[in-house]
Parts: structure tokens; sequence; C-alpha cells
């Protein structure tokens, strides 16, 4: 009897005293999912005296170049070696707006020899 | 000696009436474009050059010869009605001189040599004509019509104009290699 009451009370002790290593601890920190929210920004590129100003823009994929038309004619903002995306035309003192994801030389389809580049770093 | 000196007077005399008679025509040519006559003379060459295009828009197969002439048609005109609005605003009329004359007859000689061409003939005419054109073109507008405009809204038309005329004659030069080749 006195044998089950002495283990009883041994218990007890190793209860507490895990209890209380327990609490001790630091409790773990829950996981965090951290969400890498990159902060694109946005160029401006103007269209005057015939030329986009800056012709030559180094970016991160997903930036946004917005092309302002300050000439006195209607303009066009065309990727130029297969076409895959184009402004359409658009006249003076409009814009137009890209989010860019990769590098492209592009021009003017209406004045050919009005050439820009975007450089995707 | 009397002899001598009166050939001499009257040779003099004769230098100096000639020299006078000449200067009205020096003067008249070195005479300054008003307003007005500038703004007929913006008009005038626009509009020569589109109807340049139209011919080619009636000649030609050519893919990029129509593409340019398109441009063309599509940039003067542009240029003319901002010449109108501009001029209906500060109440000008485009007035007739001899530059605009001048552009009128070499356009007239121009349209009927254009006409007269077929094929890949006209495709080099057209294209030869129109980097001739604005070769001419530029010139007069940064040597006389820009120099001469008084009101500033006008001369700023004409400054805006001219990176527009100098790459026409850019795009026109490319076109014309395809056909020198």
């Amino acid at each position: 009897m006195a044998n089950t009451y002495s283990i009883l009370k041994n218990s007890t002790y190793l209860l507490c005293l895990i209890f209380l290593l327990n609490s001790c601890t630091s409790t773990p920190e829950k996981p965090v999912h951290k969400v890498e929210k990159a902060i694109h920004k946005v160029y401006n590129v103007e269209i005057k005296q015939m030329q986009f100003q800056p012709a030559e823009l180094t970016l991160q994929k997903g930036d946004t170049v917005v092309w302002t038309n300050r000439d006195i004619v209607t303009h066009d903002v065309t990727e130029e070696k297969n076409k895959l995306w184009t402004s359409g035309p658009f006249a003076p003192g409009q814009s137009w707006s890209l989010v860019v994801t990769e590098s492209a030389d592009y021009y003017c389809s209406i004045h050919v020899v009005m050439k820009g580049r975007l450089i995707v770093e | 000696m009397k002899i001598k000196q009166s050939i001499a007077v009257l040779t003099t005399f004769a230098i100096v009436c000639v020299a006078l008679l000449c200067m009205p025509a020096i003067g008249q040519k070195n005479a300054r474009l008003t307003d007005p006559e500038i703004a007929s003379v913006a008009v005038t060459a626009n509009q020569i050059d589109i109807e340049y295009a139209q011919i080619a828009r009636k000649k030609s197969k050519n893919a990029d010869v129509l593409k340019f002439a398109e441009t063309m048609a599509k940039d003067h005109q542009s240029v003319i009605d901002q010449a109108v609005v501009l001029v209906t605003k500060l109440g000008v009329t485009p007035k007739d001189n001899a530059t605009t004359k001048s552009f009128l007859a070499g356009a007239t000689k121009t349209k009927a040599m254009l006409n007269s061409k077929k094929g890949n003939a006209f495709n080099k005419a057209y294209i030869d004509n129109e980097v001739a054109y604005h070769k001419a073109a530029i010139n007069e507008v940064e040597k006389v019509l820009i120099p001469d405009a008084t009101n500033s809204e006008l001369k700023s038309l004409l400054q805006s104009a001219l990176p527009l005329f100098k790459t026409h004659l850019e795009h026109a030069e490319m076109v014309q290699k395809e056909f020198n080749k």
C-alpha cells in the first residue's frame, strides 16, 4: 500500500515537473506564410518630336509602361519582331499602357523608323 | 581726254542704272513672307503630298509604297487640319504668293509624270519624288517659314511639323532602297 502511495506521489511530482518544464519553454511560432509582394513601378515614355523618350527602358518583370502621344499626329506602339502586342493607333494627347513581362524591341508601325526598347532585368 | 571722261561717266551711270533696276527684284526675292503667306505655303505643300499619295494608292500594288502613301495622306491631313484651326483662331486668311505658285507649278508637272508611269517604274518614280519633295519641304520650313513666321503659335506649329517631315524623309529613303537594289 505504501509502495503504491509512493509510486503515485512520484508520478505526481514527475507530472508537475513536466508541466513546469513545458511552461518554461517558449511556445513554437505559428508558421507565417509570407506573401512576397513585389513593388511594381510605373514608367512613362513620351512620344514627342517623332521619338520615344526615353527610347530605352530597363525595368523589372511586372512593371508598367505608359506611353503618351505628345506629337501632332497619330502613333502606335507595336512589338517589332513577332507583333506580339500592339497598342493600335492612338491620337495626340492619348495614352496607352502595358504590363511588361519580357524584353522587347518595339516601333511605331505607322512611322516605321521610330524605335524603342524594353529591357527586363 | 574729255571724251574719255565722258565715256567713264556714262559707263558709271549705266552701271548704277542697271543696279537700281535690279534692286527691286533682289529685294522681292529676299522679302520676308507674311504669316498669311506662310499659312498658304504650309497648307499647299501638305495638300500636294496628299495628292501624290492618292495617285500612289490608285496605281501601286507594293505593300511598302502603299503603307508609306497611307501615312503621308493621314499625317499631312493632320497638319492641314491643325493649320486650319490655327488660322481660323488667329483670323488669318492664307494668301497666295510666289512660293505657293512655284510649289503648285512643280506639282502639276510631277503629277503628270507619275500618272504616265506603271508598275515598278511608278513605285520608283513616286518614292524618288517623295525623297526629293521632303528634302525641299524641310529646307523651306527650316530656312524660310520658321524664321519668317512672326506669330508664335504659327512658328510653334511649323517647328512641330519639322521632325514629322524629317521622319517622312527617313521613311521614304528606307523604302527607296528597295527600288535601288
